[in-house]
């Protein structure tokens, strides 16, 4: 009987984090991608499913910028975030969190480029004509918006960004340093290919006005990262969620409205570009804030 | 003789001392320059320009005469207002806008000519050994595109001036955007402030674009009072006062520009030939939203588009 008892607490005890974890919710945060107010949109469906799926209410909440994801994840006590590429690599090395799963887009793609772009009708055509002008970075703690320009002005020679250019600045969002180029707020943009594309294919003018003038590599898209100390069991049932959920009728619903045809797993290897270019920029990520 | 020697030395002294202060009174007299400035009409915009313009002459220790014309928008009085300062041998003329600027070029003077607020020189022609400016390059394409965010645009009432070679090149593009994004343009040509009337009978619109025009922006305050009675978001492409009423704004600073060509005055002042300094793109662009009466108009402007704004009027 006494047996029992012992074992009967020892069962209690093992099971008690998944019983008090699962009576709380999930907190999961979302960088700007773009605008906040349209990604809040987009991605509370699909935290709908998971809650649904999981029998957990996962709250969304939105990281004032994407240099806070390492103080938020502490701070705020987030169990997971929908990380950019520089984000994760990031949250990977100072945090030890665990990249699960990332979407595939409508048109095959679960990777982004960086760009660099001018006005079409600009005669900024190489480093060089860049001098004294007016640069349009989306962030610090992203590499499309950021690294990806730094590490190649590096490799032109520039290493001093406030003595090159007669003025940067930093946008918040990707589209919004799309638009800072199209007002002629800026002379050289920095965004994400994803974005770019996406605001291309909407309005052909776009396309006739701006002029990609550099591309990087390929990093893994938006990426959802765990909190390592979170119950294997809810690592293991979000995972399977997410890269099954293109099975299931509802999911494939869920996945139309988010503009992707399914999720696909993603490791720490994949963010093997990111810190090889964060070594291009001379940026040490274990050190690196992203602030601006 | 050698005492009468030495006097007449002394006297010759004397002499070139009075003769060398002289000369330097009556260049220091000849110094100041007299500045002939051609604004159109009562434009805020041009106003704007043209503070920034003394503020910076004078922030920089130059005393000029400035000779101001003020031609109501036509041909005649711009030609009008730029013989005028050429007949009175002005050493520069500085000009704010496109027709202004043509005007005095068509005359085929020598005296320097520096402009202010010209979007597209090049597109005019606007060319010379003895021009230079400041250009402002606010983004037809990048208004519609805020505009439309706003409200759908089916047909768009365009707001120009025949007799303004800027505002005719602005309708020009307006034409080729409509048909790359699908929506029809309804010109509306306001000459005379009565023109304004042609709003109110015009058949239906959804938006009213105010191009370049120096006529369109003089008669401001009457095309938003119809504006407001049909509930017609308006865009202009030059920043006016923030009670104007208008809805968006995408403008070139009218501050720097007038910054810029005091600038360019300064350096022809100082010798340097028109010819030798290139013309100056504005860095400046304003972006700015009423929100104050685009809500009074029962309009929405999303909070994507409000965080680009430089400026919100509330």
């Amino acid at each position: 009987m006494r047996r029992l008892i012992f074992n009967l607490i020892i069962s209690a005890l093992v099971l008690m984090p998944f019983e008090i974890y699962a009576q709380q919710e999930i907190l999961i945060g979302l960088v700007p991608e773009q605008n906040i107010f349209k990604q809040m949109d987009r991605y509370r469906p699909l935290a709908a499913y998971l809650s649904e799926k999981i029998g957990v209410k996962i709250r969304l909440t939105i990281l004032s910028r994407y240099g806070d994801v390492v103080e938020r994840f502490a701070l705020r006590g987030m169990d997971g975030a929908f990380l950019n590429s520089l984000g994760a690599a990031m949250a990977i090395t100072k945090l030890g969190v665990e990249p699960v799963a990332r979407r595939v887009n409508l048109d095959g793609t679960s990777t982004i480029h960086g760009y660099i772009f001018v006005r079409a009708d600009s005669n900024i055509n190489s480093v060089k004509d860049m001098k004294g002008k007016r640069i349009a970075f989306v962030d610090r703690a992203t590499a499309s918006g950021y690294l990806f320009a730094i590490a190649f002005l590096q490799k032109n020679g520039i290493s001093d960004i406030d003595k090159y250019f007669a003025e940067y600045f930093f946008t918040g969002s990707p589209d919004s340093a799309i638009y800072s180029v199209l007002d002629n707020r800026a002379d050289i943009g920095c965004t994400s290919s994803i974005i770019f594309n996406a605001l291309v294919s909407k309005d052909p003018t776009i396309k006739r006005e701006l002029r990609v003038i550099a591309q990087s590599e390929e990093f893994p898209e938006n990426t959802l990262c765990l909190r390592k100390n979170i119950p294997q069991e809810i690592k293991n049932r979000i995972t399977d969620i997410l890269l099954n959920m293109n099975q299931d009728p509802a999911g494939k619903e869920i996945l139309k409205k988010f503009g992707a045809v399914k999720f696909i797993k993603t490791t720490v290897k994949d963010f093997s570009p990111i810190f090889n270019l964060a070594k291009r920029a001379r940026v040490d990520i274990r050190k690196y804030k992203g602030e601006r | 003789m050698g005492i009468k020697s030495n006097v007449q030395r002394q006297l010759i002294r004397c002499l070139i001392t009075i003769v060398t202060f002289l000369i330097f009174v009556s260049q220091g007299f000849a110094e100041k320059k007299t500045i002939g400035v051609i604004m159109t009409g009562n434009n805020p915009y041009y106003i704007k320009m043209h503070q920034a313009f003394i503020t910076k002459l004078s922030s920089e220790g130059y005393d000029v005469e400035i000779l101001l014309q003020r031609p109501y928008p036509d041909p005649v009085s711009w030609s009008n207002a730029a013989r005028k300062l050429i007949a009175v041998d002005v050493d520069i003329i500085v000009t704010y806008g496109a027709p202004a600027t043509l005007a005095a070029v068509y005359e085929k003077t020598n005296i320097p000519i520096v402009y202010a607020g010209v979007p597209k020189p090049n597109a005019i022609a606007l060319a010379g050994k003895n021009i230079t400016g400041a250009m402002s390059n606010a983004p037809t394409s990048s208004l519609i595109r805020y505009l439309k965010r706003i409200t759908g645009i089916s047909n768009l009432g365009v707001l120009y001036s025949e007799s303004e070679e800027d505002s005719l090149k602005q309708l020009e593009e307006l034409t080729r955007l409509s048909s790359e994004l699908g929506f029809r343009i309804v010109k509306i040509n306001i000459k005379w402030l009565e023109d304004v009337k042609k709003i109110r009978t015009a058949e239906k619109l959804d938006a009213l674009f105010l191009t370049y025009s120096a006529s369109v922006n003089m008669a401001l305050d009457a095309i938003v009072d119809i504006a407001k009675a049909r509930k017609l978001p308006t865009a202009s492409i030059l920043k006016g006062e923030d009670n104007s009423g208008v809805i968006i704004t995408l403008s070139a600073s009218p501050e720097e520009q007038g910054e810029i060509a005091a600038e360019k005055v300064i350096k022809i002042l100082r010798g340097a030939h028109p010819g030798t300094l290139s013309p100056t793109n504005g860095k400046n662009i304003e972006l700015i939203f009423n929100l104050k009466e685009n809500t009074a108009m029962g309009f929405k402007i999303p909070m994507d588009i409000v965080t680009e704004a430089t400026k919100i009027i509330q």
